[in-house]
């Protein structure tokens, strides 16, 4: 059993977590739930060794230790997925799996690479992924990412894997076997604290609930004892209706845009829709199906090989991501380090950087009308922090909020969202889909692809379906549910 | 340690890595002050700035493309077919002496060398490194096959730019100065500036963001090569002569300036008013080491070892927050 004692740590001015105490038992599923920002990472991460600096006392088997690096919390059997992707792009699978823990040899100071190539597949097969453990991270998706991390974190056979929004970019099929693959782990007596902003997963899988707000702990309790709506309002603080706004009535009348046979080999093929002023639709698909390289091509980063694309009627050629954004086209991308934000320059630089021309006059930014636009932006979302922070300071939802909101600053006349709503909490989700719905009345076409099925089928006008990277299947509002979508998904349309 | 004691450290650190630079220039100057009596007479201290005028030019141009994560190693090689084609019309008895053409051609060819660079490097996708190095050889290449003698007997209307002084200040302090200034500006207030920033922070978000990336690179060797051009037009009227072999190892001085000064050789972080500090470090050890008495190799060891130094302790101090 491993037990934390009034557990405190701050930044600076912000007090992270304040006065925690927790106790994981072996064998259990401890899910941590909270908003944005409630401090369930930063509380984590001193388990896992990461501020050694932190208050307060932790103890394993009741005797009490200093969890005073990284390497420590990994001797001691913690280890922790983390929730914003932390791999080194340039190097293997297999090389990033046992980075700092490679297999030796038989000859002394050398390490075997046959070993870790063998010890990585069998850790991959083991949760169901099938992946040359000799591909390069950079080569990956960041679901593939996402399943690598889990991969690593059993390397080191824990006794407590400590899993930070393991399911953000992943779809059904990946999440039913991380579930199986946590359940194994847990009839061997390993516990797994399990963070995440999806709620029906929680109840799912998790044994037991922790509720975290503003750093503090609010309540512990068996998961039988919770409800959805009593554990809403525990994270929030308030009641909350979590239904999906939907006031907005897309009339299908004026073409926003229309795609015919777009193609990139090895990436999409084929791809033919329509888009109209002020409608929602929805992209859903599995792993791999070729959205996020399909909304790339759309927004001019890959450019696709072929096929036409109109903008309100006009046949254009889009080369490039700026040649996009001077159609009206923006995009909200899945990989919100890696593409969504300049991390080491401050959220208001953030915040402005794509709409920067329409406040400056002459080459020169007119700041005072920037700060004015930045701030609005940030209430609008509740992102509270000072606008010079750097963004790597905000935690993983409130960082999302800045990756949509910088686009909402002159809202484009179309915008595509790739999983716009992985990693916020229930209420951040709800800001986020009354902002979608709000557009969308207002005349903004949108295209949303998600993994969440009751996103797609709560926001959406229209779904359409991609499989190995085409579109398979169409249904409008009223014919979707669940079941066909998972279906096409799968293979069959109904 | 209690909380207050803690955040006193923070306070302390963040001091440190905000300013210290400039306590490290001061502690410098201080320190040689006191060893060498030579060294703090006001003529020195003016001499010590007009040796840093052109270094200071040269590495104003590049912090911009190290702001971008990338780097100009040829601006040597571009100073010195700058300074002689700018000689060419420069020279006392020449016919074709034409002050017009003397001042405009090295600017000129200054844009034109960081065109040539700029275009390979954001239009191929060369890697600057691999790509300014190419230039570096080959412009120096270039320069020597073209005229191995040295150009002398600069005319006198050429040579004020180098050689006069306004009150106290010599013209090439102005001039270094007013770079730094519209330098400053452009990063700070302006929309290419901050675009500069975003490519170097993360160049794949600048792309998301719909910036035209190609672009911006382009534009940064451009700025590099005009700061050469300045450079070399001031270094051959102060030096009054032109040589095929001018400039050399003015790159490295120059991106250790850029260096000393703070920026990220990853791009995304550096400022002008840092990396005039960072010159004046430089500048100011090579003269202290000199009024010393302290040997040329002895010098270059020392001078190099401060340069590790600084960027180790740049980095220990980000790591503590
Ligand atoms: N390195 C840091 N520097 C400064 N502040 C930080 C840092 N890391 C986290 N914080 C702050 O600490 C608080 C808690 O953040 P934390 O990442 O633990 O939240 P979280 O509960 O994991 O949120 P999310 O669900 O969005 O991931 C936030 O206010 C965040 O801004
Ligand atoms: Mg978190």
């Amino acid at each position: 059993m491993i037990s934390l004692n009034n557990i405190r740590k701050n930044f600076a001015a912000i007090q992270a977590v304040d006065g925690v105490d927790l106790e994981i038992f072996p064998g259990e599923v401890h899910a941590l739930v909270g908003e944005n920002g409630a401090g369930k990472s930063t509380l984590m991460r001193v388990l896992a060794g990461f501020y050694p600096d932190y208050e307060g006392s932790i103890s394993i088997e009741g005797k009490p230790v200093k969890v005073a690096s990284v390497r420590m919390a990994k001797r001691m059997g913690i280890a922790l997925v983390h929730q914003e992707l932390s791999l080194v792009p340039e190097l293997t699978i297999a090389e990033n799996i046992f980075l700092g823990d490679e297999p030796a040899a038989t000859v002394p100071g050398f390490i075997s690479r046959r070993k870790a190539l063998e010890q990585a597949d069998k850790l991959l097969q083991e949760i169901g992924v099938n992946l040359d453990p000799r591909k390069k991270i950079s080569q990956l998706s960041v679901a593939y990412r996402q399943l690598v991390e889990i991969a690593k974190g059993l390397s080191v056979k824990p006794r407590v894997l400590i899993l930070d929004e393991p399911t953000s970019s992943l779809t059904a099929p990946e999440i039913k076997d991380l579930f199986r693959v946590i359940r194994k782990l847990t009839a061997m007596n390993t516990a797994v604290i399990y963070i995440s902003h999806k709620l029906d997963e929680v109840f799912e899988i998790a044994d037991r609930i922790t509720v975290m707000r503003d750093g503090k702990k609010i309540a512990t309790e068996p998961k039988d004892k919770w409800d959805e709506k009593r554990l809403i309002s525990a994270m929030v603080g308030r009641e909350f209706s979590s239904l999906f706004p939907h006031s907005h009535a897309c009339d299908g009348k004026e073409l926003a845009m229309e795609v015919s046979g777009l193609s990139r080999p090895g990436a999409f093929q084929n791809v033919s829709f329509q888009l109209h002023r002020g409608e929602v639709l929805g992209i859903y698909g599995l792993m791999g199906a070729g959205r996020t390289e399909l909304s790339e091509a759309l927004f001019g980063l890959k450019p696709a090989t072929s096929g036409e694309v109109k903008i309100f009627g006009k046949a254009v050629k889009i080369k490039s991501s700026w040649a996009a954004k001077s159609l009206g086209l923006a995009l909200v991308p899945e990989d919100r380090r890696g593409r969504g934000l300049v991390l080491m320059h401050s959220i208001g630089n953030n915040l402005s950087l794509p709409t920067l021309k329409y406040f400056s006059a002459l080459g020169f930014v007119k700041r005072a009308q920037e700060k004015t636009e930045i701030l609005k932006v940030m209430k609008e979302f509740e992102i509270q922090a000072e606008p010079s922070a750097p963004v790597e300071t905000l935690s993983g939802g409130n960082q999302q909020k800045v990756v949509i909101g910088k686009w909402l600053i002159r809202p484009p006349r179309i915008l595509i969202l790739d999983e716009p709503t992985r990693g916020i909490d229930v209420g951040a989700k709800a800001e986020v889909h009354a902002a979608i719905d709000r557009l969308a009345a207002k005349g903004m076409a949108i295209i949303l692809i998600s993994s969440e099925l009751p996103e797609v089928l709560g926001m959406s006008d229209r779904v359409l379906v991609m499989r190995e990277g085409e579109l398979v299947c169409e249904y409008s509002r009223p014919e979707a549910n669940p079941e066909n979508l998972g279906a096409a998904a799968a293979g069959v349309c109904i | 340690m209690t909380e207050k004691k803690i955040q006193d450290w923070r306070k302390i650190i963040v001091a440190l890595r905000e300013y210290g630079i400039y306590f490290a220039l001061a502690a410098v100057v201080i320190a040689f002050s006191i060893l060498s009596p030579e060294f703090r007479t006001p003529e020195n201290i003016l001499l010590i700035l007009l040796q840093v005028s052109v270094i200071g030019i040269l590495a104003i141009g590049e912090l911009f493309t190290i702001l971008t994560a990338g780097i100009d190693l040829s601006v040597g090689s571009l100073l010195a077919i700058a300074g002689m084609f700018s000689a060419l019309f420069a020279q006392q008895d020449s016919p074709q002496l034409s002050l017009a053409l003397a001042f405009l051609l090295p600017v000129v060819i200054g844009v034109l060398g960081g065109l040539l660079n700029g275009s390979v490097i954001a239009g191929a996708g060369v890697n600057p490194l691999i790509v300014t190095l190419g230039t570096l050889t080959a412009f120096r290449g270039f320069v020597v096959w073209y005229r191995v003698n040295p150009i002398y007997n600069l005319a006198p209307g050429y040579r004020w730019i180098g050689q006069s002084s306004l009150g106290p200040l010599p013209l090439p302090v102005l001039v270094l100065i007013a770079v730094a200034a519209l330098a400053g500006i452009a990063l700070n207030y302006t929309r290419f500036g901050r675009y500069v920033y975003a490519v170097g922070g993360n160049e794949q978000a600048a792309l998301a963001a719909g910036i035209n990336v190609k672009l911006i690179k382009l534009a940064v060797y451009v700025v590099s090569g005009l700061c050469v051009g300045i450079g070399a037009l001031v270094f051959t009227s102060r030096l009054g002569a032109a040589q095929a072999i001018s400039g050399e190892g003015f790159n490295l001085q120059a991106i250790a300036a850029v260096v000393v000064g703070g920026a990220s050789l990853f791009g995304g972080r550096g400022t002008v008013s840092k990396t005039l500090v960072g010159a004046l470090i430089i500048g100011t050890l090579f003269n202290g080491l000199v009024m010393l008495n302290v040997s040329s190799p002895v010098q270059q060891m020392v001078i190099g070892g401060i340069i590790i130094g600084a960027v180790w302790l740049d980095g220990v101090l980000r790591k503590k927050m």
